[in-house]
């Protein structure tokens, strides 16, 4: 079986970001520390589980990025991937899903993969499209959300709960090879082991330029990024932190939400 | 917009889901010009379906009907959709919109490649000729514009008004079979929540933890918290529950339990979509939180910037003291 595992690199707060509004441009501050996007972390958790389940399933890891996106490739590599791989992508900092999926894709095919597991949502673009996007360019089936799986049929289907809205759950089973996104809480992800950290450390990354490879033109372009929309106009509570504390009793207060204490 | 404009209802149990009825006030806002509804599901109910949606939105209906669509799966909804508009020319401008759900971002992007469209997710608003989607945790937002004459959007629910319709008259029905595709996906019915929680559905107050609340040694500041309020229970962002820190039965939002308390507070909690969907119909919402910019004081009535570890024992006791 071999297994490839989608990862993204994302910063880990968007506290750290800037923004220039007279560019509408957003870029990434002095003190930006980047990391694995979380849902990914637990699709590569489970790849690693299949792979104990099953013994002998090979996992890769991809990712598509600029040079700091290697780090997050290697932290797959320290969980303990086989192999890594990274579409270079030079200049372009991050670029859109569609583009993200059609890479993925020319650097997948004819490697002959059962199984392609991605997180169910990136958190910095928040669009939910690269697993279902990557199915579809490699003529895959797929699953998204998906809370369980389980290998059956000798190795040639996957039954899978997706995730639905209130918690249920849709249960179906899909044909291999396919490509299934990972909803957070399907497992604990673990810490590396040192074994898989020593010999991450001593291993190379397969490098693909992002430039060499055959893929349609962006179908989407952005025309500028905006501040949020101006939501309710809630009112922040100034003052001191005792202050704020006795305002915000008053306010609970007038409301009927908070009875008076010891009576 | 100009073109062709398709509005995808989705439905479950056979009801038609409520977000169908955004989808119709979303396509007015893009300037849709006799926008169709589509549905798709088997002989047995197509009928009834397109006639529901027929009446209450007095649009031209599209059924698509084949014994492969008794279930939903992403494979029927795009091996019954590609073939569908393929009839359009590649220059021909179509729009098809499907709700931000867990079935919409199923199989939306899948159809997209099908189709040669740009998929465009989780819109929240209409600009010139372009969508508008929230990035970032909700801090910023993007506009974008498809490159493709062909576009597919998955509208985030809540984003637009259900249309009030007047029923006027019932718009045309087309069913279409869509033949008996063999499918190799095999539906094995839906499970219930495991997670459903009655007391956190009736509390009047709801003291809410988000990752902010740093580590399960401080759930002792929430049940201090809440133990001042009767009728009060324990809620939980599903950043939590993942963490092991409140169990899944307290997580809140569109995988949790849905609320509205007469006060909800909330804790460390940054303000996403997901978890907004379970809460935002609550009497009243007080956030603290120590990012002035995080999403959630653009819902609270009232915000306090404030480091909840310190800023909760501070609460309890000025409470207390003043009786
Ligand atoms: C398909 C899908 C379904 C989902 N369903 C749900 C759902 O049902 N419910 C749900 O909640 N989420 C759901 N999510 C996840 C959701 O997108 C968010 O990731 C999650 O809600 C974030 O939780 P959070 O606010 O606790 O964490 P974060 O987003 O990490 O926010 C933590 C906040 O705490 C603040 N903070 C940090 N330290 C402190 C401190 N000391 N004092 C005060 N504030 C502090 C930070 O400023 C930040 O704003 C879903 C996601 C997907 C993709």
């Amino acid at each position: 079986m071999k297994i490839l595992v989608c990862v993204k690199q994302v910063y880990d707060s968007p506290e750290t970001l800037v923004f220039d509004e007279s560019t509408g441009q957003v870029t990434f501050g002095p003190h930006t520390v980047f990391r694995m996007n979380r849902y990914d972390e637990y699709a590569l958790e489970e790849a690693l589980r299949i792979r104990e389940r099953l013994g002998g399933a090979v996992i890769d890891a991809i990712s598509v990025g600029p040079a700091r996106a290697a780090k997050t490739i290697r932290r797959a590599m320290e969980l303990g991937a086989d192999h890594g791989i990274h579409v270079q992508t030079g200049d372009i900092d991050s670029p859109g899903a569609f583009e993200r999926a059609h890479l993925i894709a020319a650097a997948a095919r004819g490697r002959g993969y059962d199984l392609v597991l991605a997180g169910v949502m990136a958190e910095d673009d928040m669009e939910s499209q690269v697993g279902p996007l990557l199915a579809a360019v490699l003529e895959y089936g797929c699953a998204t959300g998906v809370i369980f799986e389980e290998i059956s049929g000798n190795g040639r289907e996957i039954a899978v709960e997706r995730e639905v809205e209130g918690g249920s759950r849709e249960c179906l089973t899909l044909a291999l090879p396919c490509v299934l996104t990972i909803q957070s809480g399907i497992n604990t992800p673990r810490y590396p082991a040192l074994s898989h950290v020593l010999r991450a450390r001593s291993s190379e990354l397969e490098c693909i330029a992002a430039s060499s490879l055959a893929v349609p033109p962006p179908a989407q372009s952005l025309v500028r990024i905006l501040p949020p929309a101006q939501g309710r106009k809630g009112e922040i509570i100034e003052g001191t932190a005792v202050e704020k504390a006795d305002k915000l009793i008053h306010i609970l207060r007038e409301h009927s939400l908070l009875p008076r204490q010891g009576a | 917009m100009s073109g062709r404009f398709f509005i995808i209802a989705l439905h479950e149990g056979g009801r038609i889901q409520e977000e169908t009825w955004e989808l119709v006030s979303f396509a007015r806002r893009c300037g849709a010009a006799g926008p169709v509804m589509m549905v798709l599901s088997d002989e047995g109910s197509i009928e009834r379906l397109a006639g529901e949606l027929a009446h209450r939105t007095g649009l031209d209906v599209v059924g698509l009907a084949g014994s492969h669509l008794r279930e939903y799966s992403a494979e029927a909804y795009i091996r019954t959709l590609v073939p569908f508009f393929r009839d359009a020319s590649e220059e021909e401008e179509v729009h098809i919109a499907a709700a931000h759900t867990s079935r919409g971002i199923d199989f939306v992007p899948q159809l997209s490649i099908g189709i040669d469209a740009c998929c465009i997710t989780a819109v929240e608003d209409v600009g010139e000729g372009s969508f508008i989607r929230s990035l970032h945790h909700g801090r910023f937002r993007a506009e974008v514009r498809a490159d493709r004459a062909k576009v597919v959007i998955t509208v985030l629910p809540g984003a637009f008004a259900p249309e009030d319709i007047e029923p006027g008259k019932p718009g045309r029905i087309r069913i279409v079979p869509a033949g008996d595709i063999s499918l190799s996906t095999r539906s094995r019915g839906t499970r219930a929540p495991v997670h459903a929680n009655m007391g956190l559905t009736r509390a009047e107050v709801i003291v809410s933890a988000g990752r902010g609340l740093g580590g399960s040694e401080n759930i002792r500041l929430l049940t201090m918290l809440s133990s001042l309020f009767p009728k009060s229970a324990l809620g939980a962002t599903r950043a939590v529950c993942d963490q092991g820190w409140l169990d899944y039965s307290h997580q809140i939002g569109s995988t949790g339990n849905t609320v509205s308390p007469r006060l909800y507070l909330a804790c460390g909690i940054s303000g996403a979509i997901q978890h907004l969907a379970g809460m935002r119909n609550s009497g009243m919402i007080v956030a603290i939180n120590t990012d002035p910019h995080a999403a959630i004081f653009r819902t609270a009535h009232y915000g306090i910037v404030e480091d909840l570890t310190t800023f909760i024992p501070l609460l309890v006791d000025r409470c207390l003291k003043r009786g």
